[in-house]
């Protein structure tokens, strides 16, 4: 049931995601000082912010690249991080020893603060926290990624594959890799929900998404202040980042409760009534 | 124990070498920065050159660095032409009393909380702490302070965030609430693993025995289970606490408090490097040194348990 509801919310986030233009009544960026920090209405279901754009659409614009910008995070944790720790399990040597004390360098930073300097180092912008997030999340996933693929190499599928002649390539991509991914998506999930945190609170600093282009953080940068006179400037975006993440995470503990037989209820002795008394016939 | 040691030491050199690097990487030009947009003449821009140690290497700038470090001295800010060590020494006291109390409020909510959802299983109450914990893990701790601050404004007015504080007393009570925003989240993580940990020792076989010998459930509770399910949450306190620490960088903006924060923050839009990598170099240091400590901790207190 919960996992029902947090998949129903999230494919309901990605369709205003892909739609937000069709749904949103106003443009996001245009300002309107006659209308400064209105209370909701009709014409404005969320109310106003200190510059007068409709807080609407702007969250229907934001979900948008806080959307984007998550997946982007995960996606080049996963393409640097799935490969290089595959590699580290299954060749082990001096190769693993060199990549695990690497992520143990990277791992000594608390996860936003190297993402602060990587934006020291390359700027400001959503691009640049996207892509240093994204290089903190490599260890993390590298290591998952080695610690199975160190319990499957040693699998009589491998044997076999090897036995058939495969190259290491293949038995890394096609054989191993397979094996794992369930493992790896659960993460993958629960890696956006911490994305759109850590992008969020990128963005509330400045670091991440410039000002005008909505996004939830900078929603918040934004609003914050002014939040006695229109409680929703800070009230919504903080809302859906919460709503999103949590239904992130539930989405992902559900689908790991499923995966693993261990946890899973064994059906119902009811079921088996019938075909045992049939078979007693 | 001596390897975790020589590990300690020899990451430390490493993210020392990153965070340099890294910092070098910006494209903005450090004399452009010194300068401001003053009018120059190629004879200052040489001074400036000289006066920062930009005409060295970046070898000879590293280890001037690195002797600097080790002598207490942080380098000369770009901005203010003052030591980095003047301009933060203020600073530190608010974000490690913010780090310091809201790892105190986290241990103290988060442990008997993951006790007694252990104990409680399966039942409401479980379920509750549960849901609970989830809304405050989904929960940034800026978010939290804003919410925060909005509450209580509702409520009471005339509450005051903001305000100089003279003693150690109101030092201490201006940064509760922003310890407590920042605890929550921590709380979360830790009343969790508290909580599994404890069950798995709930079912172990040696507490059917102190029980079935008469012991007390609180002896039995506490002198027995929970110095089991302990290690695990001090590992995870360990590495968490670099939430804490980040934490309070966006907690001190929501209650504009002088912090570490606003400095690297500033310093990072402005391009100021020496700030830059010197706050970043103390906060990693103080986030490596807590892992050491409680790694070599837990070895302490768990003969067991051996370091690799």
């Amino acid at each position: 049931m919960p996992l029902a509801v947090s998949l129903l919310f999230l494919v309901g986030v990605i369709i205003i995601a892909v739609f937000a233009e069709k749904l949103a009544t106003h443009d996001p960026n245009r300002l309107d000082v006659t209308h400064r920090l209105d209370a909701p209405s009709h014409e404005h279901p969320l109310g106003t912010d200190k510059t007068g754009r409709d807080i609407y659409s702007r969250l229907l614009h934001g979900s948008r690249i806080t959307i984007l910008s998550a997946f982007g995070v995960v996606l080049i944790s996963a393409l640097i991080g799935i490969p290089l720790g595959i590699a580290a399990g299954y060749f082990g040597g001096l190769a693993d020893k060199v990549f695990m004390r690497m992520f143990d360098v990277i791992l000594a930073f608390p996860s936003l603060l190297l993402a602060f300097v990587f934006v020291a180092a390359f700027g400001r912008g959503i691009t640049n926290a996207v892509l240093a997030l994204g290089i903190v999340y490599v260890p993390m996933l590298a290591r998952l990624t080695r610690s199975l693929v160190l319990v499957e190499k040693n699998k009589a599928y491998v044997e076999a594959a090897r036995s058939i002649g495969y190259s290491n390539a293949h038995i890394m991509m096609a054989e191993i890799l397979p094996n794992c991914v369930d493992t790896l998506a659960v993460q993958m999930t629960l890696d956006i929900g911490y994305a759109v945190l850590d992008l969020a609170s990128m963005s509330f600093l400045g670091l991440g998404v410039q000002p005008p282009t909505p996004d939830w953080g900078a929603m918040l940068e934004d609003g914050w202040i002014v939040m006695t006179s229109n409680p929703f400037v800070a009230l919504a975006p903080g809302t859906m980042i919460v709503m999103t993440v949590v239904a992130l995470n539930i989405f992902g503990d559900g689908v790991r409760s499923y995966l693993d037989p261990a946890q899973k209820k064994l059906p119902s002795i009811r079921k088996y009534r019938r075909p045992v008394r049939d078979l007693r016939k | 124990m001596a390897d975790r040691i020589l590990q300690y030491i020899v990451v430390l050199i490493a993210s020392s070498a990153v965070i340099f690097i890294l910092v070098r990487m910006n494209p903005a030009d450090p004399v452009a920065v010194i300068l401001g947009g003053r009018q120059t003449n190629p004879q200052t821009v040489a001074n400036i050159r000289r006066e920062f140690n930009l005409d060295k290497s970046y070898f000879e700038q590293y280890r001037a660095w690195i002797g600097g470090i080790l002598r207490g001295d942080f380098g000369v800010s770009f901005r203010y032409r003052r030591p980095v060590t003047a301009l933060v020494k203020d600073r530190v006291p608010v974000t490690a009393g913010i780090v310091i109390m809201s790892a105190v409020i986290s241990v103290l909510v988060a442990i008997p909380t993951g006790i007694f959802a252990a104990l409680k299983r399966n039942t409401w109450i479980d379920t509750g702490i549960s849901l609970i914990q989830l809304l405050l893990v989904a929960c940034p701790p800026f978010l939290t302070s804003i919410l925060m601050i909005w509450a209580i404004t509702a409520v009471a007015p005339t509450f005051p965030f903001v305000g100089s504080y003279d003693t150690f007393w109101q030092f201490l009570r201006r940064i509760f609430l922003p310890s407590l925003a920042l605890s929550f989240s921590m709380i979360a993580l830790t009343s969790r693993v508290t909580r599994s940990c404890m069950m798995d020792q709930l079912q172990a076989n040696y507490r059917t025995v102190a029980v079935s010998k008469g012991l007390p459930p609180s002896a039995v509770i506490f002198r027995h289970c929970l110095k089991n399910a302990i290690i695990p949450v001090i590992t995870v306190l360990g590495s968490q606490s670099g939430i804490l620490i980040v934490g309070s960088v966006l907690v001190e903006k929501v209650f504009s408090l002088a912090g570490l924060g606003s400095v690297l923050i500033d310093a990072i839009k402005a391009s100021d490097y020496p700030i830059v990598q010197g706050v970043t170099m103390l906060l990693v240091f103080v986030f490596m040194t807590i892992s050491a400590i409680l790694d070599i901790a837990y070895c302490v207190i768990d003969p067991r348990i051996r370091l690799t």
